[in-house]
């Protein structure tokens, strides 16, 4: 198309201006801190080396995506889906290159839970005989498979599920039914139109041993929710079997790539060896339970996809602030009201109301990247103590990954809604990059345990351990809260009344030492709510929430601070804008709470006043380095997808471009008189439209 | 649209108890007149519209609304066109008013084409317009002959209208005003009805004559050719693509390459240029029209609370109904418990039913205070143009009346906008998993909710009006000088008592808990003060603290609304005892939470001690949440939102949320009717050939 436009240039200063100033004003090295950051497991050499290969096929293009229909977006996710199996063929792609270009193409594949919770539960829950036999025509994917346990009726509690496996002796075989309609499996992703094959979690039922047979009338005993893997669809027809009813439970807020399904089950037999048996089991012809060692084992592979789930959230929110920052650094809004008459507009990110809410964002990513480097280590030794039997940490390692699953799911979701309200009008646009992130994220505070509901899992391991150290004060440090109780725990004791003598603002040692006091003074507080006081449970949910976001954000300011102790492989003045970061987490989270580190006597009074000209201070020292400190987490243009977020600055002729020559919307020639029905000129009318309701 | 399942399926019911069941009994444990309460709220004769209107709708197909979250873009407006044309063709049939318009549009519940066109473009040319320019673009917008739009903001600029780029550049010649845009960040974006279907814009433009700027100008603009519908030349026009929400709204860019309107074109009320000595005019001083944004935003406030009943209304509903673990305390063979007897869902989603309460009474107050003023100034103005002379205390009254509404809706906007768009995100998390899908109805209408966050005024840019005024009212108020509106009154009574000290009863009187937010806004206000006239800090650099103190002033003007609100004749007459007493525990709710997520400010203060707040939080919001609990269903209920407007499997109001869900989900969702090719060596993605799509 020709026309007027083509000349038209956006006014001065440009963009690609703007930030060139800003690239220039920060001695912050962008290579060595995307290396720091990213370089150490071959994220970025994996990043550049897949980016090529996506990049240049034309299916991967984003540019029609928002328009489509449901059915349409679905469809080309599987058309992604196929395309990148096969680049992964071509390429020899390793499993983590796979998931790179799964990330980069960034739909949520419609194989993505044949990929991850079905193998990984095959993987970690499958007996030898079971892994030999599934593990490769999983890998081969010669069958597709989901993980079915949430229930239209139940989410959170797995102990609520309703579908029945019950054990026939008889015939060896176990019978799934769905006894009421909400025991329909729901949410089940990959499973709706894609899986042939799946893991279906259910009630075991089994005889009652001491008075049955396995006749008919025989009265069965319920041993909890135990996983089964299932072929639910023909091999050749794709249709599921007679008996089983599944389907695709219809549009979300995200997830438009996904077959989030229902299924339930009318007396389907599956055989013996369907249970998943490494670690309980039936016998098959008594029908006799074997316990697993650890009853907590089976949240082993939870725990994991949490420990997964921080990790993203870290890039999540990484790729949000990089939007914001680049944006509001190229936006003018408003002259200052204290500059001359003429002055240029200033850069949105000037304004100390914009700082506020995209700079502590910055911050946080570069906590939760800490963070997540030490959950993954932590993940990784309790994996290998599980393997040789060994289940101790295995509670710590769960309770811990509640909180902080909670919290940085919360901090990530709420972020980049921040950030794409800082963008102002455009931040609604599809230009922004953020609406996807947006809808897409959005399931996460709400699945793999409620970020409400999981805290109480955080707070019970907490009460058990105040009240052990309460009784046995020097009892052996056995992991990281019993050393954190016994550093607070005797200030708190004896401290009462007395004024916080914490350097907040000197000390970064003395930052960490606040935090861990208020979590520890939180949850000396809920033990002599709950058992001394012995007040009902329900009645202290929000103290449990607080107690856990206390100790989760301990978790992060210790971790954090941890890593810029321990970090020697970058210039001295990085390591300081890295120190500003941390103090700049470390004190926003402390200034949003700081009635409840005052009252917990992990802050003084005359710090309350003091700790907002803190932040801003903090702020304004970062807020040079900006640009490049969001350069460094090497975010690709393509997955950005967004007009206002480029790397180059181009914000305005990449959104008229994307409004002028992408928009098929601009195809259609409406008639806009009421009277008259045609809707698109020489095409459609009301009555077609009617009729096909 | 798939088959229907198997007779097993059709046979399953819900696990007990039922969720009709559950909200039976939830109604019966409470007496709140739901009839009464929501007469009180939207008045006998709204809720006897509603039902009309809602009658007629829903005996249409096309506003059946299965299919609004499965259709692409473009299938979308579509339909949104057609929607939005039966809408005025239903008009004329039964001769609707503009207010039976605009709650068929509520019950719909989705912006249609002609959005804009309805609103803004009707209401700028009937306020700026003289009356030769109603007969000729007024007249023939009100009936649908012309199609319009309002063309302000720009891809480049925003909130700030002295910024635009584009001109209209006086030509004394030919008497002619020459539009253009002069840079590619010129283009008029984000216009609704722009994209598609207006063929006239009132274009916002910077005016030139003879070189000189008069700042920003409505010129009205046909874009669009009245037959075929086309661009007219040297316009260059569309719709800017796919959103976050909105998606029925064709939101629109538009360029002018040098193009000439007739003189008339201009709107004339407020300012003009004289054809003959071609010098700029003004007739008539747009003191009143400077009203209109503060009744906007007023209207803003008000519909804040009913955006946030929806969710509210779901989220109570669904959480009566949904039951997740037993009571840890209770024995073991006791049911799973209703979620919303869980303190942690409680205290999200009672603040909120509070908060929409709140809301509703804050925009019935300003808006009464509104047109009170109004009125005096239309009378001091007639007054004075009859040359009776008006008193100056009448005149002055109006203005300081009208200066502190406006400040204050500027802050309320913010407040009020955010509390709705974070509430309904909230709500929707309260629901759990199915929160997330669209049949929850809560994501949806959140999505198309969202811009009100950002338009007639972005919420964090307001917030420094605010604070000027109160940084002005603060200083005529030292200097003795203050006048008769309320902020000047709270910052008076804290200079008088600054020295004494607040101590205030926030726990047994209640208009001791309004005190309290007045002392804490008066004593951050002279804080920033402070460090402005006295420090000399920049004006940048305090941002933040302007903020918080747009925010706190906000809270107080709420808290205040809706202390009197409960405490109004009006109120107490109508509803009884115990109703009113619950009304009055949701007051205290909304406070006191307020008061304890703002602990900090309300402690350095000093307009509370350490032991009141410590006594908030663990004992009386938590009583409070108790009081009110029982009855939360059937103070949603009285809201009287239609299961038809909600459109959620979650809020119905019958409580069958799962069959329904399950319905939806199998028989109204056409990803069911695609059989999938999951192997990645096949290239077919389907093995079947599905039904034609919708549209």
């Amino acid at each position: 198309m020709h026309d007027f436009t083509e000349s038209l240039r956006p006014s001065q200063p440009s963009g690609p201006e703007l930030l060139a100033r800003e690239r220039a004003q920060s001695n912050v090295p962008t290579e060595a801190l995307a290396n720091h950051l990213l370089g150490s497991d071959g994220f970025l050499s994996r990043q550049s080396k897949v980016l090529a290969v996506v990049q240049s096929e034309p299916l991967f293009n984003k540019s029609h995506q928002q328009n489509l229909s449901r059915p349409d977006r679905f469809k080309l996710a599987l058309a992604r889906g196929k395309l990148l199996r096969r680049l992964a063929d071509k390429h020899g792609w390793a499993p983590e290159e796979h998931e790179m270009a799964e990330y980069l193409v960034d739909d949520v594949s419609p194989y993505m839970l044949h990929m991850g919770m079905f193998v990984t539960t095959i993987r970690e829950q499958g007996s030898d005989e079971q892994r030999a036999y599934w593990l490769p025509q999983i890998e081969a994917w010669k069958i597709i498979g989901a993980y079915a346990q949430t229930e239209l009726g139940h989410g959170s509690n797995v102990r609520g599920l309703e579908l029945e496996a019950r054990y026939d002796p008889g015939t060896r075989e176990f019978v799934l039914h769905s006894p009421t309609l909400t025991a329909s499996k729901w949410w089940n992703g990959a499973l709706g139109r894609t899986a042939n094959h799946a893991i279906v979690v259910a009630q075991l039922l089994l005889p009652d041993s001491r008075t049955s047979n396995g006749t008919l009338g025989t009265k069965y005993v319920s041993y909890g929710p135990h996983p089964f893997i299932v072929q639910v669809r023909d091999m050749e027809t794709h249709q599921p079997f007679e008996g089983i009813v599944i389907g695709d439970i219809g549009p979300k807020y995200g997830y438009a790539t996904m077959d989030n399904a229902y299924m339930l089950f009318n007396n389907f037999r599956i055989p013996h060896s369907a249970m998943l048996s490494r670690h309980s089991g039936v016998d098959p012809v008594t029908g006799k339970y074997t316990k697993p060692a650890e009853s907590a084992v089976v949240y082993g592979t939870l725990t994991y996809m949490r420990s997964k789930i921080i990790q993203h959230a870290r890039l999540v929110l990484a790729r949000a602030v990089t939007v914001a920052v680049r944006y509001t650094a190229i936006r003018r809004q408003f002259p200052d009201r204290d500059g001359a008459s003429n002055c240029p507009e200033l850069p949105v990110l000037d304004y100390p109301t914009v700082q506020i809410r995209i700079l502590p964002l910055l911050a946080i990513a570069f906590a939760l990247h800490y963070t997540a480097l030490a959950m993954q280590n932590i993940y990784a030794n309790t994996r290998r103590e599980i393997e040789s039997g060994n289940f101790s940490s295995l509670a710590y390692m769960h309770s811990m990954s509640s909180g902080l699953k909670s919290l940085c799911t919360t901090l990530a979701a709420d972020g980049i809604e921040t950030c794409r309200r800082a963008l102002g009008g455009h931040g609604f646009g599809g230009g922004s990059g953020l609406i996807q992130l947006n809808n897409d994220y959005l399931s996460k505070p709400t699945v793999e345990g409620d970020n409400w509901m999981i805290t109480q899992q955080t707070a019970a391991y907490m009460l058990k351990k105040m009240t052990a150290a309460l009784q046995k004060p020097n009892a052996v440090v056995a992991d990281e809260i019993d050393g954190q109780f016994r550093a607070s725990l005797p200030l708190i004791l004896d401290g009462a009344g007395k004024e916080s003598s914490y350097d907040i603002l000197g000390s970064d040692e003395d930052l960490v030492k606040s935090f861990q006091r208020r979590a520890t003074a939180l949850a000396y507080n809920v033990y002599q709510a709950r058992v001394v006081r012995k007040q009902p449970w329900t009645s202290l949910m929000t103290d449990f929430h607080k107690l856990s976001k206390a100790q989760s954000q301990s978790i992060l300011v210790t971790k954090f601070h941890d890593a810029l102790v321990s970090n020697v492989d970058l210039p001295a003045a990085t390591q300081a804008v890295l120190r500003d970061l941390f103090r700049l987490f470390a004190t926003f989270t402390l200034e949003a709470d700081r009635y409840e580190f005052f009252t917990c006597g992990a802050a003084s009074r005359a710090q309350l006043d003091v700790l907002p000209a803190r932040v801003n201070e903090l702020m304004a020292r970062i807020r040079p380095h900006a640009v490049p400190l969001v350069d460094s987490w090497k975010i690709p243009d393509y997955l950005l997808d967004s007009a206002l977020g480029r790397y180059d600055g181009r914000v305005y002729e990449d959104l008229f471009n994307r409004a002028h020559q992408l928009n098929p919307l601009n195809k259609v020639t409406v008639n806009p008189n009421y009277w008259e029905d045609e809707i698109v000129k020489g095409g459609e009318d009301l009555k077609d439209i009617r009729a096909k309701l | 649209m798939p088959n229907p399942p198997p007779a097993w399926v059709q046979a399953l019911k819900p696990a007990e108890p039922q969720g009709t069941q559950l909200l039976t009994q939830e109604r019966a444990q409470s007496n709140v007149d739901v009839d009464k309460l929501g007469e009180l709220l939207h008045t006998k004769e709204a809720l006897q519209r509603q039902d009309t209107i809602l009658s007629v709708l829903k005996a249409e197909k096309v506003f059946d609304k299965s299919q609004n979250h499965t259709l692409g873009r473009t299938e979308k407006i579509q339909l949104a066109l057609a929607r939005g044309k039966r809408l005025q063709q239903l008009k004329k049939l039964h001769n609707w008013s503009d207010e039976d318009s605009h709650v068929a549009n509520e019950l719909l519940a989705e912006p249609t084409p002609y959005g804009l066109h309805s609103t803004m473009f009707l209401v700028t040319l009937r306020e700026q317009g003289t009356p030769e320019q109603h007969k000729l673009f007024y007249e023939r917008a009100a009936s649908y002959q012309i199609i319009g739009c309002y063309a302000q903001t720009e891809l480049g600029h925003g909130s700030n209208v002295r910024g635009l780029e584009t001109t209209a550049t006086w030509d004394p010649e030919d008497k002619t005003f020459v539009i253009h845009s002069p840079s590619l960040t010129a283009s008029k974006w984000w216009i609704g009805s722009l994209g598609r279907t207006a063929n006239h814009a009132v274009v916002m433009a910077q005016l030139f004559i003879a070189g000189k700027n008069y700042g920003p100008h409505p010129f009205v603009v046909q874009i669009r050719d009245l037959e075929t519908h086309q661009p007219l030349e040297n316009v260059y026009v569309g719709d800017i693509g796919p959103k976050f929400g909105y998606n029925t709204m064709d939101n629109g860019f538009l360029l002018f390459n040098k193009v000439k309107i007739p003189h008339v074109n201009m709107l004339a009320r407020f300012a003009q240029v004289d054809k003959v000595t071609n010098k700029y005019l003004r007739p008539a001083s747009p003191s009143l029209v400077y009203g209109t944004m503060t009744w906007v935003r007023s209207n803003i406030v008000l519909q804040a609370g009913g955006v946030l009943a929806r969710g509210v209304t779901i989220a109570i509903r669904y959480c009566a109904v949904r039951r997740q673990f037993q009571d840890r305390d209770a024995k073991a063979s006791a049911e799973e418990n209703q979620v919303l007897n869980y303190k942690m869902v409680q205290i999200r989603l009672l603040p909120l039913l509070a908060a929409m309460y709140a809301l509703h009474f804050t925009g019935r107050g300003m808006m009464r205070l509104y047109q009170e003023n109004q009125e005096r100034m239309k009378a001091a103005s007639q007054a004075d143009q009859e040359k009776r002379g008006a008193g100056p205390e009448q005149l002055r009254a109006g203005s300081d009346l009208l200066a502190d509404l406006h400040a204050t809706s500027c802050g309320l906007k913010a407040l009020a906008s955010t509390t709705a768009g974070e509430g309904l995100e909230v709500c929707r998390r309260a629901c759990g998993g199915h929160g997330y899908s669209s049949y929850s109805g809560i994501g949806p209408w959140y999505s198309d909710y969202l811009p009100t966050l950002t338009w007639e005024g972005d919420n964090f840019m307001l917030t420094q009006q605010v604070a000027r005024y109160l940084l002005k009212s603060a200083r005529a108020v030292l200097a003795g000088k203050g006048t008769a509106n309320d902020t000047s009154r709270i910052l008076q009574a804290y200079l008088d008592r600054r020295d004494k000290g607040a101590s205030f009863d926030i726990l047994s009187n209640d208009g001791d808990i309004v005190a309290a937010f007045a002392w804490r806004t008066a004593h951050l206000t002279f804080e920033a003060l402070k460090y402005r006239d006295v420090e000399k800090r920049s004006w940048n650099s305090l941002l933040v603290n302007f903020w918080r103190l747009s925010t706190a002033l906000s809270q107080y003007i709420i808290v205040k609304n809706f202390y009197e609100a409960v405490t109004s004749p009006e109120l107490t007459s109508t509803l009884d005892p115990q109703t009113a007493g619950l009304l009055r525990s949701l007051f205290r709710l909304y406070a006191l939470h307020t008061l304890e997520r703002e602990a900090s400010e309300f402690f350095s203060s000093a307009a509370v001690t350490v032991r009141q707040i410590g006594l908030t939080q663990a004992s009386e919001v938590m009583k409070l949440l108790d009081e009110v609990r029982p009855h939360a269903v059937r103070l949603v209920d009285a809201w009287k939102i239609p299961d038809w407007q909600l459109d959620s499997s979650l809020g119905r109001y019958d409580g069958d949320v799962y069959p329904d869900l399950f319905r939806r989900a199998s028989q109204e969702n056409p990803v069911n009717d695609l059989v999938f090719d999951p192997y990645p060596w096949n290239d077919n993605v389907l093995k079947n050939i599905p039904p034609r799509s919708k549209l």
